[in-house]
């Protein structure tokens, strides 16, 4: 099941980057079909997924040796962390393949590149073997890069290299610690549930904590957190709508799912050690993504940052969750459910919010939030929809940012109360820049330039209605999300037999 | 059952949204229907007991249920929305007038939402939707763009506030495990004394208190109904609601009854005096507003929710009328300048009826808000006389600017109107007005006992206070009287008008908060661009040299990249040897694969 969310979209990326007769509808279509598949079986196997006590951690879990000396092997699997993120992004691979994008004649290769994308991403969260984690992360970049370098607009070239130079970096100093830390295991196994069980690196201060600097390092630049950030506004700047949206909305979340996956979950008490200066890096980040955005004038810059702003929610969630070995149970729980519902929920609204930058990027070429007024007269679905996005955005309870981020705040707070405290200030920060933002665009006089702006069309009311949906849904009624993600989270954090 | 109160105003909200009925005359019926529904579902509500709940998740409940204080404001806020969403429904502009509409509604829902909350993430959920639901509001008129900064000015403002209820809630959570009312009794120590002092901020945010009084002004930007409604029953009144509510939590804490009578009175002396200052109607009644919730804040600190919520519904009952009369006033001589108005002769119904609403402010017996600032006055008395004197200062300001509104707006003048309102608004008014009357009711002792009863203790006048009281009415309405008479314009020129626009506070704000802020944001984004991103600069520059060299960077990296792989697989020294034993065919077979797709779909990317 889950192997074919994975393949399913790799072959289809073959087959339309080698059959030369299709054209740009009927590419687009296709895609959108294929994509819908890894959507439909996930579902699925939510449907079936037990959350109940004593259910196992890992389910629907597929096997087949590989290179069995090594311990390498296909293992795929999911616990509700991963099914949650995964069903998100493969939501959000449908829209925003569906979504109206400028393929600049090249159709077939476009919509190859977002398969190709979508198949690795979902192996990021789907694979249960560290070695083909690390195989797909990387070629999430390489997807990623074409994507931006192909299809971009602007300095799109220096944006995409300084995105894959940047990144590989990272991953690079990941590939370290994910050898350091197998090579340490006897027998040699890169089974992540075996590694989970035998958390290789529990004696060992010093290789340990190097260990988690590499795994930081790598997640970081991913995630991204302050100060290894700058390479993601200029790719999202100069990034077609839908890569953005992707970027920000799968790749992201690539970096705080890796930190929960292995190091959060592989080597506990070396994270507990160091989970402080995690919170802090966290939240500077709160502080500085939600402070530079509210400078931007570019709108996909100011988006841009605002992601740094909620990723940082997130990873102080992670941080809060995985502070202690034993105690504060039920806040840590919290924190990380909070957490993972932040990956879910930033994934719909940024995905949102950069989809609809696509649409003022496709009408008039312009980001400057300045040259923007009065839309709300010619626009007013645009209007409404860039609306809720941004509330949601800005934590607004009813929507799906608020129930990450209450739930991240309160469980932290248990755990680094002064961080909870500090990084509170990040929500009205946000506040203040979404509605400065809305007014802008929206407000004011409009411009006669501007006179004929045409309104969202069908498909993109229809792709932003389906993700907005959800938004409202999470915030309104999260109790099927939550209980997904709690069962995980119930495991995760009562490490010690306490749940 | 309960949650009804919130749902149903929502559900019509949306309803019109998506059917977008035109024709005032629908809507006007449309939103009345749903207000009187709402309101008696509050009765119904109220008299059966109704809770409600819903799981979120394993450790998150939204609850709600209704005590006697909150029946109270439930019914109040249906029952005074009613009249002034019929009131905007004829009289405001055409254009968006659905959108309003519904805005208005979902705007009562927020609110009910947040007056049922029987827990802290409820209460933040409704709390929050208020602040939302306010800022589009105040922002109605969004194509003159000083109307939306207004209303993100308030609600940035407020959601500073907001955060003391976060606070509030993680402490909530840290301490019991929960966040219900209930649970908060078990609370004790430096978390109770944080939850405190968070819903205090919060709640001080909410109700327009000092220092956060000036959003209440940017505020006056919306229409007239918003207004009406903004500070009647929505909104600013949820600050003061909420100290009455959680007053049985929040009481035991030493320095709470202080803290609280110590804003309540410096925003109900300093508003006091800007009302008096002002020369703009609305503005007048917005810096009035925050004087009354200060006597509100007051009520609780010493000990007395229940004269809080009672000052709170005779407040809703009579600002709501006299911000409607404004707006009749202000459609008439296109300003709210108070100095251009006086349709005494020309509207003397209105005027008649606008009476009743500025007598009430006044504080004149035997009208009901008289009754409940002489109950405030009492309470503040079981803190010291001096405090009682403060209190009866505070409402001979009232008398001061209530008479002067009344005398500007509806005072005999030579303006001729240019034309009389319609139905519907002449009856909205004289519904509040009727309300307001019947509101003096409090005054009977068996209906006083009644309330007492029902809402907890009243506190009873002694006789001398009332004296000081009566007297200092007396001589506000003199002196408000002499200022019409005298200086017809005052506020709008020199020093007073400069301490008219709340004493400076704005910008004191603006400096202290707005300017460092965005200086403090444009910093960091030039040290982002320069500091930050000069390594990954430097690489970038480096890339580019090495692709120029290379040729293509596509087939560059097609070769690097496994090549970089092995070399670093190859670091791992000792360890690796292990990997080789035996398989090494395996291995090198696995590698030569991997690197042969990779350079195929790197190579494909170049192409493409």
């Amino acid at each position: 099941m889950l192997t074919v969310a994975i393949v399913l979209p790799l072959v289809a990326a073959g087959v339309l980057a080698i059959y030369a007769g299709a054209g740009e509808r009927s590419a687009r279509w296709f895609a959108v079909a294929v994509s819908a598949v890894p959507l439909a079986l996930l579902t699925i196997v939510w449907l079936g997924f037990e959350t109940g006590r004593g259910a196992p951690t890992f389910q629907w879990v597929a096997e087949a040796p590989w290179i069995p000396t090594l311990g390498v092997g296909w293992r795929v699997g999911v616990d509700g962390i991963a099914l949650a993120i995964a069903t998100m992004s493969a939501l959000l691979f449908v829209a925003a393949i569906a979504w109206p994008a400028e393929t600049q004649g090249r159709a077939r290769q476009y919509y190859a590149w977002l398969l190709f994308l979508e198949g690795v991403s979902l192996g990021v969260f789907l694979v249960l073997d560290l070695l083909l984690f690390y195989v797909f992360f990387d070629l999430s970049l390489v997807g990623m890069y074409f994507l931006i370098g192909g299809w971009g607009h602007g300095d799109a070239r220096g944006a995409a290299l300084k995105f894959f130079v940047y990144t590989l970096a990272g991953s690079l100093a990941l590939l370290l610690a994910i050898l350091a830390l197998v090579l340490s295991t006897e027998p040699l196994t890169f089974d992540m549930r075996e590694l989970i069980a035998r958390q290789p690196l529990a004696g060992s201060q010093m290789r340990g904590g190097l260990v988690l600097l590499g795994f930081l390092i790598g997640f970081a630049i991913k995630t991204p957190l302050f100060p290894v950030h700058t390479w993601l506004p200029p790719a999202h700047v100069d990034a077609p709508a839908p890569a953005s949206a992707i970027l920000a909305g799968v790749l992201l979340k690539m970096g705080t799912y890796g930190l929960v996956r292995i190091p959060y979950a592989m080597m506990s008490a070396t994270f507990a050690r160091y989970a402080l200066v995690i919170g802090i890096v966290a939240v500077v980040s709160i502080l500085w993504g939600a402070l530079v955005a509210m400078a931007q004038r570019d709108l996909k810059r100011r988006i841009a940052y605002t992601s740094i702003n909620h990723m940082g929610y997130a990873v102080l969630g992670i941080a809060a969750a995985g502070a202690m070995l034993g105690g504060e149970e039920t806040a840590r729980r919290l924190a990380l459910t909070g957490a993972t519902v932040e990956m879910v929920a930033h994934g719909l609204i940024t995905g949102a919010l950069f989809l609809i930058s696509g649409s003022f990027w496709q009408r008039t070429a312009d980001y400057d939030l300045e040259h923007y007024g009065g839309l709300a007269g010619p626009a007013p679905r645009l209007t409404a929809t860039t609306t809720l996005a941004s509330f949601a955005s800005l934590g607004l309870p009813g929507l799906a940012g608020f129930v990450a981020e209450f739930q991240i705040f309160v469980g932290t707070f248990a755990v680094f109360p002064w961080l909870a405290a500090i990084g509170l200030i990040g929500i009205v920060i946000t506040a203040a820049l979404f509605l400065q933002m809305l007014q802008q665009l929206f407000a004011g006089p409009l411009p006669q330039r501007l006179a004929t702006f045409p309104d969202l069309g069908r498909i993109e009311l229809a792709v932003l209605t389906v993700l907005l949906a959800l938004v409202v849904i999470i915030g309104v009624y999260p109790a099927w999300l939550l209980a997904l993600i709690n069962s995980t989270a119930e495991i995760l954090v009562g490490g010690s037999g306490t749940h | 059952m309960l949650w009804l109160l919130a749902i149903v105003p929502f559900v019509v909200a949306a309803g019109l949204a998506v059917a977008r009925p035109r024709e005032r005359r629908h809507l006007a019926y449309t939103a009345a229907g749903t207000l009187a529904l709402t309101l008696v579902l509050a009765l119904a509500a109220a008299i059966e007991g109704w809770s409600a709940g819903l799981v979120w998740g394993p450790m998150l409940r939204l609850q709600a249920e209704l005590v006697p204080l909150s029946a109270v404001v439930a019914t109040t806020i249906p029952a005074v929305a009613l009249p002034i969403t019929l009131y905007a429904a004829v009289h405001e502009d055409q254009r968006g007038i659905t959108r309003l509409i519904a805005l208005l509604l979902a705007f009562v829902g927020a609110m009910e939402l947040l007056v049922i909350a029987a827990d802290l993430l409820t209460l933040l959920i409704g709390w929050e939707l208020v602040g939302a639901c306010s800022w589009a509001l105040i922002g109605h008129h969004w194509r003159e763009a000083k109307k939306p900064a207004a209303g993100r000015y308030a609600f940035v403002m407020t959601r500073l506030g907001d955060l003391g209820l976060f606070v509030a809630a993680m402490a909530a959570f840290a301490g019991t495990g929960s966040f219900t009312y209930t649970a908060l009794a078990e609370l004790d120590g430096p978390l109770l004394e944080l939850l405190t002092a968070g819903i205090l901020i919060s709640a001080a945010a909410k109700s327009g208190q000092v220092p956060f009084a000036p959003w209440l002004f940017r505020a006056m930007e919306g229409p007239t109904s918003v207004s009406a409604l903004l500070h009647a029953a929505a909104m600013v009144a949820a600050g003061a609601f909420l100290l009455a509510r959680l007053h049985p939590v929040l009481g035991p804490v030493p320095w709470f009854g202080p803290a609280a009578m110590g804003i309540g009175l410096v925003t109900a002396l300093g508003g006091g005096v800007v009302a008096t200052l002002q020369a703009d109607a609305k503005k007048l009644l917005a810096a009035s507003t925050s004087a009354q919730f200060g006597l509100m804040f007051i009520a609780v600190g010493a000990g007395y929710p229940a004269v809080a919520v009672l000052h709170l519904v005779m407040h809703a009952a009579y600002k709501a009328l006299l911000f409607l009369a404004a707006g009749i006033a202000g459609e008439r001589t296109g300003s709210f300048e108070l100095a251009e108005m006086r349709y005494g002769r020309a509207l003397p119904g209105i005027a008649a009826v606008t009476a009743v609403g500025s007598l009430a402010l006044a504080g004149v017996p035997p009208l009901g808000g008289a009754a409940s600032k002489e109950a405030v006055i009492a309470a503040a008395g079981h803190s010291g006389p001096a405090v009682a004197v403060m209190v009866a200062i505070v409402g001979a300001l009232s008398a001061v600017y209530a008479t002067r509104f009344q005398l500007l707006t509806y005072g005999r003048g030579e303006r001729e109107a240019a034309r009389s309102p319609v139905r519907l608004e002449t009856a909205a008014l004289a519904a509040l007005a009727a309300a307001s009357l019947l509101l003096s009711a409090v005054w009977v002792p068996a209906v006083h006992s009644v309330a007492a009863a029902w809402l907890g203790e009243l506190s009873a006048s002694k006789v001398w206070e009332l004296v000081v009281s009566l007297l200092a009415v007396g001589v506000g309405i003199y002196a408000g009287r002499l200022l019409v008479l005298t200086y017809p314009a005052l506020g709008s020129t020199g020093s007073a008008a400069a301490l008219a626009d709340w004493l400076g506070l704005p910008a004191a704000v603006h400096m202290l908060i707005g300017r460092p802020a965005r200086a403090m944001a444009r910093a960091a984004a030039v040290l982002d661009d320069r500091a930050l991103d000069a390594l990954p600069r430097s690489a970038a520059v480096m890339g580019r040299h090495l692709a120029a060299l290379g040729g293509r960077f596509g087939e560059l990296l097609a070769d690097g990249l496994p090549l970089g792989l092995a070399q670093i697989v190859g670091l791992g020294g000792n360890d690796v040897r292990r990997m080789q034993t035996g398989m090494t065919q395996h291995y090198y077979a696995a590698m030569a694969v991997g690197t042969a797709v990779l350079t195929f779909i790197l190579l494909w990317g170049a192409w493409a």
